[in-house]
């Protein structure tokens, strides 16, 4: 019977469909979901799977040649129903044909048609949809489609199993392939390698892509000679050479002694062929040639001092972010990686304009797409370290497109914006004059503190972290802008990384700030949060607490009330801390914060002096100053010399009994014999203090 | 790139005191052009690789065929490949989108799955078809069953989409703002977009090379025009070197 | 020293990351003395051959970077004439260190004999001066000497206009006391009347000790 329009058949697709294989079949086929899935399984003898009931179209009639032609118009039906829809997979999916098409992979008797159509189905449902790949997973398709592989004379059959285990390769639910454990698998991995087709060895190069992610497989790999056959392959078709291309980096990735090995290959002759590769005219090439060498050079800095290849890395990569698609969305992220922590590529990207060229790019792209968050993220890395870059991005049109992206709909855009200016304000600099201390820009970025994506939180908090530092003579405006309140909000938060850049803001924040502005911040963080995140769980947070009260405490007498009022609260907290010996940089703030309260009346001194020699009778265990003084860390050594100078000056009564207190516990020889210290920064102050 | 390195080379090689004093460009005579062209050698066989890639790449099968035989120039591709291809960009050209698609998934099923924007235009074609054909009750079904989910998965798609369906509120098509989605032309794009990823499918490049030397022709000489009077080649399908205007 | 201005995605590679074409050159001394948050009160003797006149100046470190050599901050001129508010500029230094910079400015209108001077206005600079004259200063151990020589060149007016009636022109020549934190400095500019000294001292000395303050980049 004809179709019907609700059915979702129109006429002529219906007539398209059945052209090829039979176009005078005695009966028409339906073409719902629900009735191929359901002839299928009859076609495969199974019983009917999904509610399609009532349109068993076909039925019984005809020989062996008629069942199996109906199987193979089904199987192709359904295929060009899924391929490149997502909504008809779904909907297959929920039918459960899957099982089904992957059955009709492991009949004995199949014809190569079958097994082809079978094949693409089966590859189709595993690519975009992750529960297709995981029914095609769960009714056994790689083994059917790897067994497949060897089919003796059918090379469309090898062909389609090839692409079909190519898309779930593809996807990271795929299982790996183990070639560590498994000498068998190794072996027919060599064999795929080796075959004449280039769709297997394609299929090999992502196996390898793929499963590859730990030193030893990329040592085993390597030991069975594969990097070089991929480099073989690198004369044949376009698309083997980019998967190969793709393995080859895997391979190599975080791996010094493969990357080492592979740039002494064949007389550094394999690592020329991929340097040739950067100049290839498909710019898919260009761009995987570009990722292996980053890799490389990264893998093994000595082996890839060439700066000549960087620079041109740099140039080929900015020239990529004109190309279409996904080549030209990565390129700006291989950039990143590329020049990452290394000022001398950042000197040079920016010699060669990047900064203009990304910007250029930012405002001819939509802030819509993938490409605008790559090319933010590429701005970002070269304004981390060079000020030159961040003068060039502000003085761009590209800085209102940055604002523009803070407000923008999509999580990764406010997160790039976000590191961005985060980069470009981590400069005391840019900081001086001032420039992001404005409503414009700290609004936005306050408004995001209250973001529901976390991710966003985060970005702006490290934002806001390095604009919180006034360095201009102008009040700060973050204090008006409501972003204390939020920001002692987020101390309290139940994650690490939220508490500890919330804690280090509101530090930054208390930098040379007046008494009155810490006294306001104070009242909102409260006595008793700050000497819960003095103890917090993670040494981070702590140490970021305690620079906090160091900033307060100094400059600003009434602030002693604080700290050592409360039952001395903090103090009491800070002395715990520093007993039990954590983290140095918790003792160096720690040891800041004594000194700066040391730097205050007698009251003050006399508090420090109980945490640092106890008035107890247990003289068993030595005080942590002792050890703090004679620390390796430099710092830990000038912030305790710094707290015990403040605690004997100026010379007076009350202070010689502190120094003889001091002596009693042998820091006072401990903080001469300092005298010698290799540490110009402990010796100085000795000489005008003590001498 | 190659040719502009060398003729401007070339040029600054040219020991002409005289011209030079005449005006600040280089004047090159003809003759001088002709005999340094001689000098530069261009091996017959690229010339017939340049001519095969074309055939191959817009889809001359028969003329690529006989170009084999005459001139024993491989092509780097089998020919039996671009007959199938040509077959999908006819589909396309003469309105049979569902078949052209049928035919791309026979030829490789994984071009449409990884192409989600190919796939959309092609859907899209789809729709515009059925809307020419009069269809509107299935033109509406379509768009809403196939094409609407497509919109949610992409912002610019969606765009496409109500473009599209615009042309179903427009008694008069032809003045509808978007009524050049029923043009030719938008078939001609669809089948050219479908031509590429097949190829590309084929390893091969989508764009044959001997345009973009063309390309380059042009623009070398305009970059020379500032340095130099030559003979200039202005018309392109006789490829005359036209005396320096001094 | 109690500032850090962390490179927190390169938390360990910035001393030695071999990309530095001089790595392993010892800077001078880190000094708690002279690093962000330190203010500095003292005056500029501006006297001409007309008359004595001296400002009151305050000056504040905003970033120390040993191992860049670059340093920055404000300074505050308080009883500038004809100036209704006190006149704020914010400058940029450089280090002598004989790893980024030596102690020929080399630019700024000042010509070796300039240079030499005015630091050898510095007594602590006389013990360097022959070392200086054979190999201009590379052998100087500078990491073990308690004097900081440096460069202030002042980019910009913070608060007030160029219309101000003041030049930043020309450039500090300056000398770091790391024992006592003072400063002093002779501003230079062929244009200005020469050898305006400048004279400072730590501010962060309460009466009853040193304070500290530091912040943080991420």
């Amino acid at each position: 019977m004809p179709a019907t329009a609700s059915g979702g058949a129109r006429p002529e697709e219906a007539a398209a469909s059945a052209s090829p294989p039979s176009p005078t079949a005695s009966y028409c086929m339906g073409t719902r979901p629900e009735e191929l899935t359901a002839r299928l399984a009859a076609a495969a003898g199974g019983r009917p799977v999904g509610g399609g009931g009532g349109g068993r179209g076909g039925g019984g009639g005809g020989g062996e040649e008629e069942g199996e032609h109906e199987r193979v118009r089904t199987l192709r039906e359904i295929k060009n129903q899924i391929i490149g829809n997502r909504t008809k997979k779904l909907q297959y999916l929920r039918l459960g044909a899957v099982p089904v098409v992957v059955a009709a992979l492991a009949g004995p008797g199949a014809s190569p048609a079958a097994l082809v159509q079978a094949a693409a189905a089966a590859g189709s449902f595993a690519c975009g949809v992750d529960d297709g790949v995981r029914a095609v997973l769960a009714a056994g398709a790689v083994a059917h489609l790897t067994r497949l592989l060897a089919h003796p004379d059918e090379k469309v059959v090898v062909d389609a199993s090839a692409r079909a285990l190519r898309m779930i390769y593809q996807s990271k639910l795929a299982p790996k392939f183990d070639v560590n454990n498994n000498e068998k698998n190794m072996e027919f991995l060599l064999t795929l390698l080796n075959s004449e087709n280039e769709n297997v060895t394609e299929l090999a190069a992502n196996i390898i892509s793929h499963s590859c992610d730990s030193t030893t497989e990329q040592l085993a790999l390597c030991a069975a000679g594969v990097p070089q056959r991929l480099v073989n392959h690198f004369g044949g078709s376009m698309n083997l050479r980019d998967a190969c291309l793709d393995s080859l980096t895997a391979i190599i990735r975080n791996n010094w002694e493969v990357a080492s090995r592979f740039a002494l290959l064949d007389h550094g002759k394999a690592l020329r062929s991929i340097v040739a590769l950067i100049h290839d005219r498909s710019p898919r090439t260009r761009l995987l040639a570009c990722l292996c060498l980053i890799a490389l050079s990264h893998a093994s800095p000595c082996h890839f001092q060439d700066r000549q290849i960087k620079t041109k890395l740099i140039l080929v990569l900015l020239e990529l972010i004109e190309e279409p698609g996904h080549v030209g969305d990565d390129a700006p992220l291989a950039l990143t990686t590329l020049i990452k922590d290394s000022v001398e590529l950042q000197k040079q990207a920016l010699s060669t304009n990047a900064v203009q060229k990304l910007s250029n790019h930012l405002i001819a792209n939509s802030l819509e797409s993938r490409r605008a968050v790559t090319i933010l993220l590429a701005l970002a890395e070269l304004c981390s370290k060079l000020e030159e870059s961040r003068s060039q991005l502000m003085s761009v049109q590209a800085s209102t497109l940055i604002l523009d992206a803070l407000k923008h709909a999509s999580v990764d855009i406010r997160v790039a914006a976000c590191s961005c200016i985060k980069n470009i304000s981590r400069s005391s600099k840019v900081l001086s004059a001032g420039k992001l201390s404005c409503d414009t820009f700290i609004a936005p970025l306050v408004q995001l503190l209250y973001d529901s994506s976390m991710s966003v939180q985060v970005a702006a908090l490290g934002a806001i972290c390095n604009i919180a530092v006034n360095l201009t003579p102008r009040k700060s405006i973050l204090l008006q802008s409501g972003a204390v309140s939020q920001l002692v909000h987020l101390s309290k938060s139940m994650d690490p990384t939220l508490r500890l850049k919330a804690v280090w803001a509101l530090r930054n924040i208390m930098f040379l700030l007046n008494p009155k502005d810490k006294d306001f911040i104070l009242k909102e963080l409260t006595l008793s949060t700050l000497s819960s995140l003095i103890c917090d769980s993670e040494h981070f947070v702590q140490e970021q607490t305690l620079a906090l009260v160091h900033n307060l405490v100094d400059g600003y007498v009434n602030s002693f009330n604080y700290v050592i009022g409360e039952d001395g609260m903090i103090l009491n907290a800070i002395s715990r801390q520093l007993n039990n010996a954590p983290a140095p940089g918790v003792c160096i703030q720690g040891m800041f914060v004594l000194a700066n309260v040391a730097a205050g009346g007698e009251l003050n001194k006399e508090a420090v002096m109980n945490i640092l020699v106890p008035r107890r009778a247990d003289r068993v265990k030595q005080s942590f100053i002792v050890n703090f003084l004679l620390s390796k860390d430099k710092q830990l050594r000038v912030a305790t010399l710094w707290c015990v100078l403040n605690l004997i000056y100026p010379k007076c009564e009350a202070s010689s009994v502190r120094v003889v207190r001091l002596q009693n516990a042998g820091v006072i020889s401990q903080v001469k014999g300092m005298i010698n210290d290799p540490c110009l920064d402990c010796k100085v102050p000795l000489c005008s203090f003590i001498y | 790139m190659f040719l502009s390195r060398i003729v401007l080379r070339d040029l600054d090689s040219i020991d002409s005191p005289a011209a030079s004093m005449a005006s600040s460009k280089k004047l090159v005579t003809r003759d001088e052009w002709e005999r340094k062209l001689r000098d530069v050698k261009i091996r017959k066989e690229d010339m017939n690789r340049l001519v095969m890639n074309f055939l191959v790449t817009e889809g001359f099968v028969d003329a690529a065929d006989k170009f084999r035989v005459e001139s024993g120039t491989q092509p780097d591709i089998d020919l039996a490949t671009i007959t199938d291809r040509m077959e999908v960009k006819r589909a396309v050209q003469s309105g049979n989108v569902q078949e052209a698609i049928e035919k791309i998934n026979d030829l490789n099923p994984t071009i449409l799955d990884t192409n989600p924007q190919l796939y959309f235009h092609l859907q899209q074609q789809k729709l515009i078809e059925l809307i020419r054909a009069g269809k509107i009750n299935e033109a509406l079904e379509f768009a809403q069953e196939e094409l609407a989910p497509r919109g949610e998965e992409n912002q610019v798609f969606l765009e496409e989409i109500e473009k599209t369906v615009a042309l179903l509120v427009f008694e008069d098509i032809k003045n509808c703002p978007y009524g050049e989605l029923l043009d030719v032309s938008q078939r001609l794009k669809t089948a050219s977009e479908v031509n590429a990823a097949i190829l590309t499918s084929q390893s091969h490049e989508k764009d044959p090379k001997l345009p973009s030397l063309l390309k380059m022709l042009i623009w070398t000489q305009n970059q020379l025009d500032e340095k130099a009077a030559y003979p200039r080649i202005n018309n392109f399908s006789t490829a005359a070197l036209e005396d320096p205007a001094i | 020293m109690p500032v850090r201005v962390v490179d927190t995605a390169t938390p360990s590679s910035h001393p030695t990351s071999g990309q530095d074409a001089n790595a392993g050159h010892p800077s001078p001394p880190s000094c708690s003395l002279l690093s962000a948050g330190r203010c500095y009160a003292g005056t500029q003797n501006v006297s001409t051959i007309q008359k004595e006149e001296a400002w009151k100046v305050n000056v504040r470190i905003n970033d120390c970077d040993l191992e860049q050599g670059y340093l920055c901050g404000t300074m505050e001129a308080v009883n500038v004439p004809l100036a209704d508010t006190p006149v704020v500029t914010f400058w940029e230094g450089e280090i002598v260190d004989a790893k980024n910079y030596t102690f020929f400015t080399g630019k700024w209108e000042a010509s070796p004999e300039d240079d030499i001077r005015h630091w050898s206005k510095f007594p602590s600079f006389t013990p360097l001066l022959s070392q200086i004259e054979t190999d201009g200063g590379k052998s100087v151990d500078f990491s073990n000497y308690a004097y900081i020589f440096m460069r202030w060149k002042e980019q910009y007016f913070v608060n007030v206009g160029v219309d101000c009636g003041l030049t930043i022109a020309g450039f500090y020549y300056v000398c770091f006391s790391c024992s006592d934190g003072s400063i002093s400095g002779y501003y230079y500019d062929p244009n200005s009347s020469p050898f305006q000294k400048l004279e400072l001292k730590c501010t962060n000395e309460k009466d009853s000790g040193f304070t500290f303050s530091s912040y943080e980049l991420q």
